[in-house]
């Protein structure tokens, strides 16, 4: 290879020359001596590179030295620094030539593994399929996952466990399809508030103005919200048992039962101590999750006059019983005049009203029979013939199948059905043990993409019509095609750029696309994991179960807005908006949002500012269960907002001793401590100012101008010499790097639409893609429109192609 | 057969073999050891746990020996007089000691007879419970090691009582000092790891005639996997190797289970039964198959946890558990945890009637067990872990029965324990905190 002369124009205006021997010249100079053989520091040893081929051999290597280079990460500060002039030479010549690598690159759309469904796919697929929403998949074991997603074809295998529970759902599902709903006996689960109010430290009793709290009692500590999973429609029964004591001499207490924040019932119970008090209700509720709230209404009314809550009490004290001791005749009196329920002196003063445990029973009364929606989608034919049992089972595997039949892959079924009859069952079980067949072959189970018969001598060729439907709608629904995208597909217009931007913007608009959001944006943001997040009770008593739901929902909404209105994708940086719920925007601290349904708010005023880092779930999902981590916050920033993950620390490297944080010294001074250790703070000197800059909120994303005894301080030094104070700041010098945001979120969309990791050829997709994004305002239908018509999802390598071309990551 | 709404005489006929008999399913894992077992019947360790306290005027027999008399609560084992001992005079003097709500560190201590460490976070510590030492004994013997049962959930996290993990109180079981083993609280669960995922309410020309078609299914896409392998690229037809592996193994399985023995299985339990009384007796059903089967031979219950408010109307206590026992000597109270009490003795003696009808061996499966029956606190309003209230039934290694044995004021509760483990045929020297052995015997 020949050396290559990029003439470059400096900041100065000169122009000079640079070429290869420049680049060796400065990495002998500014590198090698601590990247070599011997030393070699990070494990990075550039010593040999002294070729131009080593530019397209060590690409990933070059790479890392540029982006290090640009953010003057390397060399370090305990090192002499280059002239600017030449390390902004140097990163040019080599960006220049990884472009003009990649541009000369032979194309190669890749080739995607057959990708097995997930859970996800799997549910979603039934539902559509057989118009049975069981779930079947939720008893399946988790999916592997890869680059960051579990829909990666290579990393989806497949067990004889699995195997067993396919033949499990597909009888489950089938029957359900075509004799209805299970019959269940109605069964009882039981849950527990897990922790009890009257437990939890440093809290005020009640709060400090009785006029202005949540009528509703939602958000109050007293309530208690769980998320239940209905297995089918049918009558349930709540059982909700009480808790805790009011001041003697209140009004009745008001417990009210919620389903997904709607009020179903309220009651009134008069006592003082509450404890194993239960009140009941009977309610028709749909098959699915719900969320169930138990809560005290207008908790802080009727107090005792000396609360000064809203309206007090008129009632007379109640005589109450000695709380030491044998009980005295007097106090026998008492007992037997007011019921078993104990009136002490000592509980006098608490309002620590709470729900001990809600049960769910039932069902108890259920629908029977199919449903209508499966009836129609599987007897298409009426008659109980044998031809219409064909015409049947064929459109079901084609359906099934996401593609046409041939009639020689539709006759084992065929002959399930024979079989089943020739044992004397009746016509629809023989259907049944048909479409049972369907859903195990390989064909349902798994998305195979077929080389096309006449593809000739060709490197790579189009996907089918069918594969193409199938890759968009799992991609946008996480389920099979509708009729939408199979008619156009049979018709051979879906390539058409008008039909294809047509349905792009029909699929996302279709309440279906919010599988996006939770599979896509759930994993690449990773905030799916709030699901299992535990903070510590003792430090966040505030966080319990509707807040938990309350946080995933902002973030979901957030994304919807998103891709339903269209906007842009750097909101997920910053943006003025958001949406909460009572509850939530109480515990943000943000005025005048009321009830249980979430709104759109405006936070353009909010210290907190807008975009991702300034929700509840993804600030939770960044901590630890005691405390925040700007190392954790950082390296998350990194990973997923500026695609520029840090590798991992090197071992032996002492943790931080978390018990004396926020005690004998600031958790920033403990960590300028440990970067004082250089192995430490290449790495650290990137990730903790991004995460100190998130300091003012704590590790459950609750503001805070405290850390324990220390004023916190939320500034941050980028490597750039950059400095910033608090959340805001933050954001706005984080859209200084847009490019690298958008390639990032490209990159992972990309990678999800796949289901395969990214190679190199797939690099100049996802650069062509980002720069197409910032001509087009960054809309997200856009930065979907440009995946959707990238030649690594139209196309697909063909296996007698040659298999270079494409080096792996 | 209904195993939530049938009659006594149902559930009585399951393990008689008048209810469907069905080939055991596909797993491995669901296979119970039937085969090839040695001739002679191996013990049994099981511990029936009553949660807060035991009123014991009416639970403690005046007498002691042989002619002690059954109190107001002892009443519903009468008919059992000469398979059980009462034992009174025990103490667990690791709960005494020990820091910690007065719930927590009862429960948290029954079994191991070692301290629970007073701690509401995830660095709880107590100590190896006497029958995961039986557990550990049987393993090799048996498909599922031990079971852990219980009859009120348990799925609580963080504090419950006065700063002491909820695991002290949603346990009974420690498979060693820092792992509390989760209770089974639902009786599907409990159903599908003992026996699978098939209907046993089907007839047994239905479940042979699906049986068949599954058969089919799984032949059928071996043959279309296999011919679509031919025509696929390096990496796909790695996956359906894959697939075809699973179909070969999953098919390998059914041939193997077509051959196992049968036995006989109730419905499928729907799910945590509304009654109570049904629900435990169920749980008793699941256990005494597990024993019979020799699935398991080691298996502890809850009725209840420690600080339970379950409320019990069917006998006339709408009050909740927990309060009441708060009686603070007041005699309606008392009255109403003695019926508590009662019941769950009523309910125990259900459990033992199960064991003597069931044949195992030469004998019965009450024959060749050790039941521990009672409560980590004697008396629930001073939260009082001295002179237990405990009793112990069954035969295993010559236990006899008859008797009220008063242990010296003081003994170790753990005394006991390595009594039981040796009778069960797991030969222990000390156990917890033990001094030596309590001769049920002697």
């Amino acid at each position: 290879m020949t050396p290559r002369i990029y003439l470059l124009l400096t900041s100065l205006g000169t122009i000079f020359a640079y070429d290869s021997a420049d680049v060796f010249a400065f990495v002998k100079k500014n590198c090698v001596a601590c990247h070599n053989a011997s030393v070699s520091s990070g494990d990075i040893n550039l010593a040999g590179f002294e070729t131009a081929q080593s530019f397209d051999d060590n690409r990933e290597i070059w790479e890392r030295a540029v982006s290090k280079i640009k953010t003057g990460e390397m060399p370090p500060p305990s090192m002499k620094k280059p002239p600017a002039q030449e390390s902004a030479a140097l990163t040019h010549f080599l960006e220049a030539e990884f472009a003009r690598q990649d541009r000369t690159a032979k194309p190669d759309p890749g080739r995607i593994t057959a990708r097995r469904l997930n859970r996800t796919e799997y549910n979603n697929t039934i539902r559509d399929l057989l118009a049975v929403d069981i779930r079947p998949a939720d008893e399946f074991p988790n999916d592997e996952a890869a680059f960051g997603f579990d829909n990666i074809g290579d990393a989806l295998t497949l067990s004889p466990v699995l195997l067993e529970k396919y033949l499990y759902a597909a009888e489950r599902a089938v029957r359900t399809a075509i004799f209805g709903p299970e019959k269940r006996k109605p069964a009882a689960v039981h849950y527990s508030a897990p922790v009890r109010i009257n437990d939890t430290v440093d809290r005020p009793a009640l709060p400090k103005d009785l006029f202005h709290y949540d009528e509703s009692g939602l958000s109050t500590r007293h309530a208690f919200h769980v998320l239940h999973r209905f297995p089918v429609d049918g009558e349930y029964s709540f059982r909700v048992v009480l808790n805790g004591h009011r001041p003697n001499q209140s009004e009745p207490a008001t417990p009210s039962f919620w389903i997904d924040g709607k009020m179903i019932r309220e009651w009134s119970v008069d006592a003082t101590d509450l404890e194993g008090q239960i009140v009941e209700v009977r309610v028709p509720v749909t098959a699915g999750e719900h969320l169930l709230s138990a809560s005290y209404l207008k908790n802080y009314h009727g107090l005792p006059p000396k609360y000064n809550g809203p309206q007090p009490s008129a009632r007379p004290p109640e005589p109450m019983i000695s709380v030491r001791g044998k009980l005295t005749e007097k106090d026998i009196e008492v007992l037997r005049k007011y019921g078993t329920k104990i009136k002490t002196d000592r509980i006098e003063t608490r309002v620590d009203n709470r729900f001990e445990s809600i049960d769910v029973g039932g069902p108890f009364t259920q629908p029977q029979g199919p449903s209508p929606a499966s009836t129609r989608q599987i007897f298409i034919c009426p008659q109980q013939t044998p031809a219409c049992a064909q015409t049947i089972i064929t459109t079901f595997a084609r359906r099934a199948f996401r593609r046409p039949v041939r009639p020689a892959e539709a006759a084992p079924f065929v002959q399930l059905y024979s079989l089943a009859r020739q044992q004397g069952d009746g016509f629809q079980e023989g259907i049944a043990t048909a479409l049972q067949g369907v859903l195990v072959s390989p064909n349902f189970l798994f998305r195979i993409e077929r080389d096309p018969v006449a593809a000739g001598k060709a490197f790579y060729a189009p996907v089918s019509q069918y594969e193409l439907a199938s890759r968009l709608s799992y991609f946008l629904w996480s389920s099979m095609p509708d009729d939408g995208l199979v008619n156009a597909a049979a018709q051979g217009r879906l390539r058409q750029p008008a039909v294809l931007r047509a349905q792009v913007q029909r699929m996302l608009r279709d309440a279906k696309s919010r599988a996006l959001i939770e599979n896509f944006a759930g994993q690449w943001l990773q905030f799916r994991n709030i699901d299992v997040m535990k903070p510590d009770p003792g430090k966040f008593p505030d966080f319990d179960e509707s807040l938990r739901f309350a946080m995933r929902r902002e973030t979901e909404l957030f994304f919807e807005e998103m891709v339903r209105k269209d906007g842009s994708v750097l909101n997920v940086l910053d943006a003025n908006y958001t949406y909460l719920n009572e509850r939530l925007a109480r515990f943000y601290g943000v005025a005048g949002v009321t009830g249980p349904a979430f709104q759109r708010v405006d936070m353009s005023q909010s210290p907190r500012g807008g975009g991702v880092l300034a929700q509840g779930s993804i600030l939770t999902i960044s901590s630890y269960s005691t405390r925040t981590s700007p190392v954790l916050r950082g390296k998350w920033i990194l990973e997923n907002l500026l695609n520029a993950p840090p590798p991992p620390p090197p071992p032996a490297v002492p943790s931080l001793d978390e018990s004396k944080t926020g005690e004998s010294a600031s958790l920033r001074q403990q960590m300028e401590e440990h970067r004082k250790n250089p192995a430490c703070a290449s790495c650290h000197s990137r990730m903790d100012p991004l995460g100190f800059g998130l300091e003012n909120f704590d590790a459950v994303g609750g503001w805070r101008t405290m850390d324990g005894k220390f004023p916190v301080d939320a500034t941050g030094t980028l490597p750039g010499g950059k400095t910033f104070r608090g959340p805001v700041e933050l954001k706005a010098s984080l859209l200084d790097g847009k490019e690298a945001f958008v390639k990032g979120m490209t990159d992972k969309l990309l990678t999800y639409a796949l289901g395969r990791g990214l190679e190199r050829p797939d690099r100049r997709v996802v650069a062509a893609v980002a720069a197409q994004l910032a001509e087009r305002n960054y809309r997200f239908s856009a930065l979907v429109q440009s995946i959707v018509e990238s030649l690594p999802f139209q196309q697909r390598r063909l296996s007698a192609g040659p298999l270079s071309g494409a080096k792996s990551e | 057969m209904n195993f939530l709404t049938g009659k006594h005489i149902d559930r009585r006929m399951l393990l008689r073999g008048a209810g469907a008999v069905l080939g055991l399913p596909l797993l491995d894992s669901m296979r119970p050891a039937l085969a090839a077992k040695a001739p002679q019947s191996p013990g049994r360790v099981g511990v029936v746990y009553v949660p807060n306290g035991i009123v014991m005027k009416d639970w403690l027999p005046e007498k002691t020996g042989a002619d002690f008399t059954f109190t107001r609560i002892l009443k519903p084992l009468e008919r059992f007089r000469d398979d059980i001992v009462v034992v009174s005079g025990l103490s667990n003097h690791a709960a005494v000691k020990a820091k910690g709500g007065g719930h927590a560190k009862a429960s948290g201590s029954f079994l191991s007879c070692s301290q629970p460490k007073y701690t509401a976070g995830a660095d709880v510590r107590a100590g190896i419970t006497f029958d995961q030492i039986a557990a550990q004994k049987f393993a090799a013997d048996t498909r599922v090691a031990s079971l852990q049962i219980g009859c009120e959930d348990a799925r609580m996290i963080g504090n419950c009582d006065t700063g002491s993990s909820c695991a002290y109180t949603n346990s009974l079981s420690w498979k060693n000092p820092e792992t509390p083993m989760a209770v089974e609280v639902n009786p599907r669960s409990l159903f599908e790891r003992l026996f699978g995922t098939v209907d046993p309410s089907l007839d047994a020309a239905t479940r042979a005639r699906r049986a068949l078609y599954k058969k089919s299914i799984l032949d059928m896409t071996r043959e279309s996997t296999q011919s679509l392998v031919s025509t696929l690229g390096a990496q796909d037809k790695r996956k359906m190797d894959e697939y075809l592996t699973s179909i070969r193994e999953v098919e390998t399985r059914i041939a193997k289970a077509e051959k196992d023995p049968e036995i006989p299985l109730g419905e499928k339990p729907s799910g945590i039964p509304f009654d109570y009384t049904e629900y435990v007796k169920l749980m008793f059903d699941l256990q005494v198959i597990a024993f019979q089967a020799d699935i398991s031979r080691v298996s502890t219950m809850m009725l209840g946890r420690e600080g339970s408010v379950r409320t019990y109307p069917e006998i006339g206590v709408p009050d909740p558990h927990h309060p009441l026992t708060h009686h603070r000597g007041h005699p309606d109270f008392i009255e109403k945890v003695t019926k508590i009490n009662c019941f769950h003795v009523e309910l125990f003696s259900y459990f033992l009637d199960r064991l003597q009808a069931t044949k195992d061996g030469d004998g019965t499966l009450l024959d060749h067990s050790t039941i521990l029956y009672g409560g980590a606190l004697s008396d629930g309003n001073q939260h009082s872990s001295h002179n237990l209230p405990l009793l112990a039934a069954g035969h295993a290694g010559g236990q006899k029965g008859g008797r009220h044995v008063a242990a010296k004021p003081m003994t170790p509760a753990a005394n006991l324990f390595v009594d039981m483990l040796n009778r069960a045929g797991v030969p222990v020297e000390r156990f917890g905190d033990s001094t030596g052995r309590l001769d049920l015997n002697g």
